[in-house]
């Protein structure tokens, strides 16, 4: 068993990373729970258990402002959830080498959307029926400018099944996957990045739910190792989203590149060399 | 296209209000339960799982343990894990109070039970 006191360190370490680069704590949790000698399926049960707590913290703050859209979030949550079972039953039975290379790969993914990550500006677009039946719509107000924004949902019958993969890959890793729901909110649904973002967060909540409890009936939740790291990581993320004001947009991308690709690299090559 | 109505208001404030709540009281059981750990044990080395048991056992186990008057630090860090998972089972039985009741949105209601539903059967099973 790894001492209290890394464990707490590290959580803090990975909660901080996570929510300045806006990746999530699992990301850099997960390979450095590995590196303590964690065995991984430990790692990543913990981690999604952790993710749970960071997403809903900061879910609540957006909930109350307005700009969540719960319409959206409880209809793609159906397709999440089932997806997440689905990816940490899949956790469960495999062995450890290829959960290893997913993660990289999933590292690797994440580096190239960071490096090649340009502003997508959000336009309105048409509306089609099936989305407009499910009315996914809504408006937020805009603090910088005083105004309500109104905007509607696009080709939800794509999003729909986007979002049941995204829930895959958070339950199989066990990490929040909110960059892949961002995307899928951003290019496919055409939703405005603020409440894409925010909406995310309150997917995210339920997906790490559906998730831990499959960890939780395979019996890989351990409270020693719950308890360290989940206060270590919520502590983290609150001092990262106070610092993010501060630090310049370039700075933290540059350091997050180094950070992502290390770990990428480390992943893949325990995967594939063997432990 | 309509306003937001005052009950869509009133939702997502009090889905705020059950995350919020929910994850700072889990933060401050797990810390209690720590800190108690130390000043008890003079080390915080613990080491146990969560076997043969679902939410619902854990649960029910954890409760027994309460009304027996059995603090200890355990029993409090798994009182904050139980209230770590509850909260977004909580926050979505709460969507579905305001679809159903206040919303009547029919639609919306459905989809919210089928969420609930999953994620209550899944805690559910062993």
């Amino acid at each position: 068993m790894v001492s209290f006191e890394l464990l707490l360190l590290v959580s803090i370490a990975a909660g901080f990373v996570g929510a300045m680069s806006g990746m999530g704590g699992g990301v850099v949790l997960i390979p450095a729970l590995t590196l303590l000698g964690v065995d991984i399926k430990h790692a990543i049960a913990v981690s999604i258990v952790s993710i749970i707590a960071t997403s809903s913290g900061s879910a609540s703050a957006y909930a109350r402002d307005h700009i969540t859209n719960l319409k959206v979030g409880m209809f793609l949550e159906m397709f999440t959830i089932v997806g997440a079972i689905a990816g940490a039953s899949i956790t469960i039975v495999s062995s450890t080498k290829p959960l290893y290379i997913a993660f990289g790969a999933v590292l690797l993914g994440s580096w190239i959307a960071l490096l090649f990550a340009g502003h997508v500006t959000w336009h309105e677009g048409r509306q089609d029926a099936f989305t407009r039946w499910l009315e996914l719509e809504g408006s937020y107000p805009d603090k910088a400018t005083g105004t309500v924004i109104e905007y509607k949902a696009r080709r939800a019958y794509f999003g729909a099944p986007a979002m049941f993969g995204a829930g895959m890959i958070a339950g199989l890793l066990g990490i929040g996957a909110g960059a892949v729901k961002v995307l899928i909110h951003d290019l496919i649904m055409g939703l405005p990045p603020k409440v894409s973002t925010t909406t995310s967060n309150l997917i995210i909540g339920v997906t790490a739910l559906a998730g831990t409890s499959v960890y939780l009936m395979a019996g890989l939740i351990n409270p020693g190792l719950v308890a360290p790291v989940v206060l270590g990581v919520v502590a983290g993320a609150f001092l990262g989203t106070r610092l993010l004001v501060r630090l310049t947009n370039q700075a933290i991308r540059r350091f997050f590149l180094v950070v992502l690709l290390v770990l990428a690299v480390e992943m893949l090559f325990r995967g594939l060399r063997g432990i | 296209m309509a306003p937001e109505t005052k009950a869509e208001l009133e939702m997502d404030e009090l889905v705020g209000y059950i995350l919020q709540v929910g994850v700072l009281l889990s933060m401050v059981l797990v810390a209690a339960g720590l800190v108690w750990e130390r000043i008890r044990t003079g080390q915080l080395a613990l080491d146990y799982r969560i076997t043969n048991m679902n939410l619902f056992d854990f649960v029910v186990a954890e409760l027994r343990l309460t009304l027996h008057g059995a603090f200890g630090p355990r029993l409090l860090i798994n009182l904050g894990i139980i209230t770590l998972l509850l909260t977004p089972l909580v926050r979505v039985a709460a969507s579905m109070v305001y679809f159903i009741g206040f919303l009547r949105n029919w639609k919306y209601s459905l989809f919210t039970a089928f969420v609930l539903t999953v994620l209550t059967y899944s805690l559910f099973l062993r």
